[in-house]
């Protein structure tokens, strides 16, 4: 049965891991902190498992545990390698793709969200999955009012960035 | 473009260029360790409790009691330490109630309001150690200094009796004292909860700055 259990959640994982790639890339500046809270992702949402009864969708439930996890569970290990450009940890697009204009203006949108406290970065975060207002209050337990002002603040914070 | 909608284009972009990991690499980390901020607070909040329980095991060795016998205050010293471990084991049982709470599928401001109301029970547990300390200590000091003045037979009275001014000196001493130990103690507690605590409660404070 637990074995059964473990290869459904692992295949479960494996297939959705984006999201805990994604919040990884949020919340972290290098790889080794990329791995560290992936792990702890992955042992937090282990542990809630058999707390998940297919209610909503493994990819929904994900969301919150994986957020949670690096909000609030996660303990950062002090690292004596600081902070690295946030494009050049892992992933790397072509940069033919876009024009130098273009390619400057993403580069200061990442590290300005770098800049950014865990909770505004949960709003990014969550902004640019396309969640709406209310899957956003519920992941983060405030009302949608609290979440639609935080959520135009922080785009406000991030255009005043791009076009000072 | 709206530099926004730039970098959701360029957010979903990436998506397709995130390195996998394998089915084996996932498997392997379910058996690694959690080194999570709860599993920290437990075992420091778990640290404290037995700290303060064994310290007045050890403290009360034989001598102790033999002296307490002496100034007739045994029972009282019986009574106290009932009253003391069984309001320790009513903290423990609310922290642990507490800690059962904690669940990661909440949502982020319920899962860390629960973590600090874990903390806080230990809080407050510190708050009663330090408070019956000082209690405790008065009214011992209280006892021993009038069995002392009744039982002692001494023929020169007013070379061994202090002054008003004298005895107000030595309250203030004793009490300056106790009032620097507990503070010590309680300051000791104030970085512990600084340093464990701070991220907590700063996302905490920033998610509910906008509710009513």
């Amino acid at each position: 049965m637990d074995k059964e259990l473990e290869h459904q959640f692992v295949k479960n994982l494996e297939k959705h891991q984006n999201i805990a790639h994604k919040i990884c890339r949020i919340y972290t500046n290098d790889q080794d902190s990329h791995n560290d809270l992936f792990q702890e992702i992955t042992i937090q949402l282990w542990k809630a498992y058999p707390k998940f009864r297919g209610e909503a969708k493994f990819s929904t439930w994900m969301y919150r545990v994986a957020l949670n996890t690096a909000i609030t569970l996660y303990r950062k290990k002090k690292r004596s390698i600081k902070t690295q450009d946030f494009d050049t940890v892992d992933f790397k697009i072509k940069a033919e793709e876009y024009d130098d204009e273009t390619e400057q203006q993403l580069k200061v949108m990442y590290s300005a969200i770098q800049e950014l406290n865990d909770i505004e970065k949960a709003l990014v975060f969550l902004y640019l999955e396309d969640k709406n207002y209310r899957d956003i209050s519920e992941t983060l337990g405030i009302t949608e009012v609290n979440a639609r002002v935080k959520m135009n603040r922080v785009k406000t914070k991030l255009k005043n960035i791009l076009n000072p | 473009m709206d530099g926004l909608d730039l970098l959701k284009k360029d957010w979903k972009k990436r998506e397709g260029n995130i390195p996998q990991l394998s089915y084996d690499e996932i498997y392997k980390m379910l058996l690694k360790r959690s080194s999570s901020i709860v599993k920290w607070i437990f075992v420091i909040s778990i640290l404290e409790f037995l700290f303060w329980a064994l310290i007045t095991i050890f403290w009360a060795d034989h001598e102790y009691w033999a002296e307490m016998e002496r100034i007739h205050l045994k029972e009282f010293t019986v009574v106290t330490y009932v009253i003391n471990y069984g309001i320790t084991f009513f903290f423990i049982y609310c922290f642990y109630k507490n800690y059962r709470r904690i669940s990661s599928t909440d949502s982020v401001a319920k899962l860390i309001k629960n973590i600090l109301r874990t903390r806080k029970t230990v809080k407050y547990y510190i708050g009663y150690i330090l408070i019956s300390t000082a209690l405790i200590t008065l009214i011992y000091t209280y006892f021993f200094m009038n069995y002392h003045a009744s039982n002692t037979v001494v023929e020169d009275v007013e070379k061994y009796s202090f002054t008003p001014l004298q005895w107000l000196m030595f309250a203030g001493i004793m009490l300056g004292g106790l009032a620097v130990f507990l503070g010590i103690i309680w300051i000791f507690y104030r970085v512990i909860y600084g340093i464990l605590l701070r991220r907590l409660n700063r996302n905490y404070k920033e998610l509910k700055k906008l509710e009513v």
